[in-house]
């Protein structure tokens, strides 16, 4: 069901943008975002890329054994953070999210500590970097398994629906998670239930090499929306604030109880698919450099600037800012310590079980 | 105490589950045709009309979404009881299983728990060939993270699943189809009647030969030791009705005192729960075993359509290894 009072219409054939590449506002309607929230969502940017560029340095230096890297999707995950209710809503979130967990307020010193394994990760280190998860924030633990979160966010949705809170569940991947059964299986009980859910799609177009005419005979992701009964949003994922009114709007559409929504952001990522990869293989230099011409920070940066809310200064004095926020977050991740080893026996149940205290005293003597 | 009048185990699953709901309104149901229906075999009967479509709810045909989204319901704050219409379906949903279900906990350093129940009608006798008659726990006993129980008794099967719904970990609860309508059972009127998960269950108390099984085969086993007694054998018969964890304590005690033990399950024989008794019993007692520990189980071909009944093991062969371990 499409409102009147909405801003976008679904199922659009070209990808919804509301700033120019040099960063004016082309949207049919009136702005209405403060001056401290166009900066907070530029600065959340900021911090998610100087936290991703770190953790690959670290990476490079055997502090941290893995990343995924997130530039080029930056734009996509704050526009997704900024339109959440954080700490009230539910993330289900994947492995290239970073900008998206920092900027609904997961410290750095978690995100940081995850990444490296030591003891002030509050998933006590049980997971490869890049696996996010905050109780208090309402950020479901990433697993790796792609597409597996999709039905458990679906029934995150059911439950919220059921028990008549007011929450939204938001719930990411990439484009070749759509591929797996399970995706199918979650948005199309979502669907089914009328559940208050926006299904978040980052479109970087590769799943590792595989490119996403591979992936689908189907032209876009967005489409596939109209077999689950829910609207399909199109949206240019370099584009901060077509990303922050799209989800804006999908997330309250859920939260009015006209149900799921599917939004497919086209991203792209700067750097291989993770640490491990070597993506000079499969897709050309010059398509890699194209698409860092359309940086999305770069395009908020400008749409500041226009505006007089940015300039030199202030970019300096913000990459001050992060830089300390991160050299801080990895010298307290760092000064946690290692968990102990007998952590690896806890959390498989509520309680350790007869056998498991066996285990462990095998273990330890 | 109060007795209410005698129930099969489907029907005490259905009571059960709606007494659970009538305790605790976070407890909901999700399955395919659970709802109208009342479940294939009829074990959710009439909790649609009490609790409505927000309570039972009608999924789609998706095992994967069936499991997943308990996951999410579970995280959530709500107790959920999946039902997966046969143990033989629940691989579709089997990552859901071992890649959520299992690991939340673990991965999240406990932030994130999902307290829920999976129940699935399993095992053979009912000439449903290979695809209606798995037994397929050792999957699960195998995957760290769940527990799994399989009762073979209308009692049991509602004090352990009264246990399952209130315990703060993922439960995979097991049902014997074969025994859903076989006997009725009186059952205790207190709503709060646990079994505990752990515990076995000694259904007869001997000194010549430990029998131990669980779900569907203590039926068969009951009969095996029947007979042993009217040969004037004196069988020690061990229900384990929780398979994850299993009551080492219980099976070990009574193998010490008597010194022999056939483990019966119809469950393929290789890599086995019964394996994993067998070699408990091994690591733990070696020495005062006047037998080699046998196992009488099912084949390790898939489950038979024409030889639904020899594929089980049977009184007869259960008596065959009795008779090893006794002239051993
Ligand atoms: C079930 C499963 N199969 C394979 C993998 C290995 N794998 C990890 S990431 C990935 C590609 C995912 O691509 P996409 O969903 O497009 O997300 P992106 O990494 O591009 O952000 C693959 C194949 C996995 N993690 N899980």
């Amino acid at each position: 069901m499409i409102l009147e009072s909405q801003l976008f219409q679904p199922f659009t054939d070209e990808p919804i943008a509301v700033t120019s590449e040099s960063g004016e506002w082309i949207a049919p309607f009136e702005l209405d975002l403060g001056p401290d929230k166009l900066r907070r969502m530029y600065q959340d940017m900021l911090l998610g890329r100087a936290v991703d560029e770190r953790m690959s340095r670290l990476q490079r230096q055997g502090k941290v054994s893995f990343v995924a890297p997130s530039g080029g999707h930056e734009g996509a995950q704050v526009g997704i953070a900024h339109a959440l209710r954080a700490g009230h809503d539910w993330l289900f979130p994947y492995y290239r999210d970073v900008t998206l967990p920092l900027a609904i307020g997961v410290p750095v010193v978690e995100f940081v500590a995850q990444a490296m394994g030591t003891a002030a990760d509050p998933s006590r280190a049980r997971q490869m970097p890049y696996h996010a998860s905050s109780k208090e924030l309402n950020v479901f633990s990433a697993a790796s398994p792609i597409a597996s979160h999709i039905p458990p966010a679906a029934g995150c949705a059911i439950s919220m629906k059921l028990r008549g809170t007011d929450q939204v569940t938001v719930c990411t991947f990439g484009d070749g998670s759509t591929s797996e059964g399970d995706w199918h299986a979650g948005v199309n009980f979502a669907g089914a239930q009328g559940a208050p859910i926006v299904f978040a799609c980052q479109n970087n177009r590769y799943a590792i090499s595989v490119g996403f005419e591979k992936q689908t005979g189907s032209d876009s992701i967005y489409t596939k929306a109209h077999a689950y009964g829910m609207p399909g949003y199109f949206v240019d994922g370099m584009d901060p604030l077509a990303a922050y009114y799209v989800m804006r709007e999908a997330v309250q559409r859920a939260r009015d109880g006209f149900g799921p929504a599917l939004v497919e952001l086209l991203v792209y990522r700067y750097g291989g698919h993770s640490s491990a990869d070597d993506d000079s293989r499969y897709r050309p230099r010059a398509e890699v450099e194209a698409w860092r011409k359309r940086d999305p920070l770069a395009r908020l940066r400008r749409f500041l600037t226009r505006r007089g809310l940015w300039d030199d200064a202030a970019e300096k004095e913000a990459e001050a800012v992060v830089r300390a926020q991160v050299d801080d977050a990895i010298a307290q991740a760092q000064a946690a310590g290692d968990v102990a080893v007998e952590a690896m026996f806890e959390d498989v149940l509520a309680e350790v079980p007869e056998r498991l205290v066996k285990q462990r005293s095998e273990l330890l003597g | 105490m109060d007795r209410v009048s005698a129930l099969t185990m489907v029907q005490t699953i259905a009571r059960t589950l709606d007494e659970e709901m009538a305790r605790d309104e976070r407890v909901v149901v999700l399955g395919e045709d659970v709802g109208k229906r009342g479940g294939v075999f009829l074990a959710t009967e009439k909790l649609f009309d009490k609790y409505g479509p927000d309570r039972v709810i009608d999924s789609p045909l998706s095992e994967a979404a069936i499991i997943g989204a308990a996951v999410g319901m579970a995280a959530h704050g709500l107790r959920p009881v999946a039902e997966i219409q046969f143990a033989d379906y629940v691989y579709p949903g089997f990552d859901q299983l071992v890649s959520q279900v299992a690991k939340l906990r673990y991965r999240s350093g406990g932030q994130f728990t999902a307290p829920l129940v999976v129940r699935m009608p399993a095992g053979g006798g009912v000439k449903g060939g290979h695809h209606h008659s798995q037994s397929p726990e050792a999957h699960f006993v195998h995957t760290a993270g769940l527990k799994v129980v399989f009762p073979s008794t209308p009692a049991d099967a509602r004090g352990l699943l009264k246990s399952a719904i209130r315990d703060d970990d993922p439960v995979v609860f097991m049902e014997p189809k074969r025994l859903y309508r076989a006997v009725k059972e009186e059952l205790p009127d207190d709503p709060d009647a646990l079994v505990p998960i752990g515990k076995a269950a000694v259904r007869r108390v001997g000194d010549d030969v430990v029998l131990v099984s669980y779900g569907g085969s203590m039926a068969e086993t009951t009969r095996a030791a029947e007979a042993l007694v009217e040969q004037g054998l004196s069988p020690h018969v061990i229900d384990l009705r929780s398979l994850a964890p299993w009551d080492e304590d219980t099976v070990l005690a009574a193998v010490a005192r008597v010194g022999r033990v056939v483990l019966v399950s119809e469950a393929p024989k290789s890599a086995s729960v019964m394996s994993e008794v067998a070699a408990t019993i091994a690591e733990e007692l070696l020495d005062q075993l006047l037998a080699p520990p046998l196992r009488v189980s099912g084949f390790d071909t898939p489950y038979p359509y024409a030889q639904d009944r020899e594929y089980l093991p049977g009184p007869a062969r259960i008596m065959r290894a009795v008779q090893r371990v006794l002239d051993y």
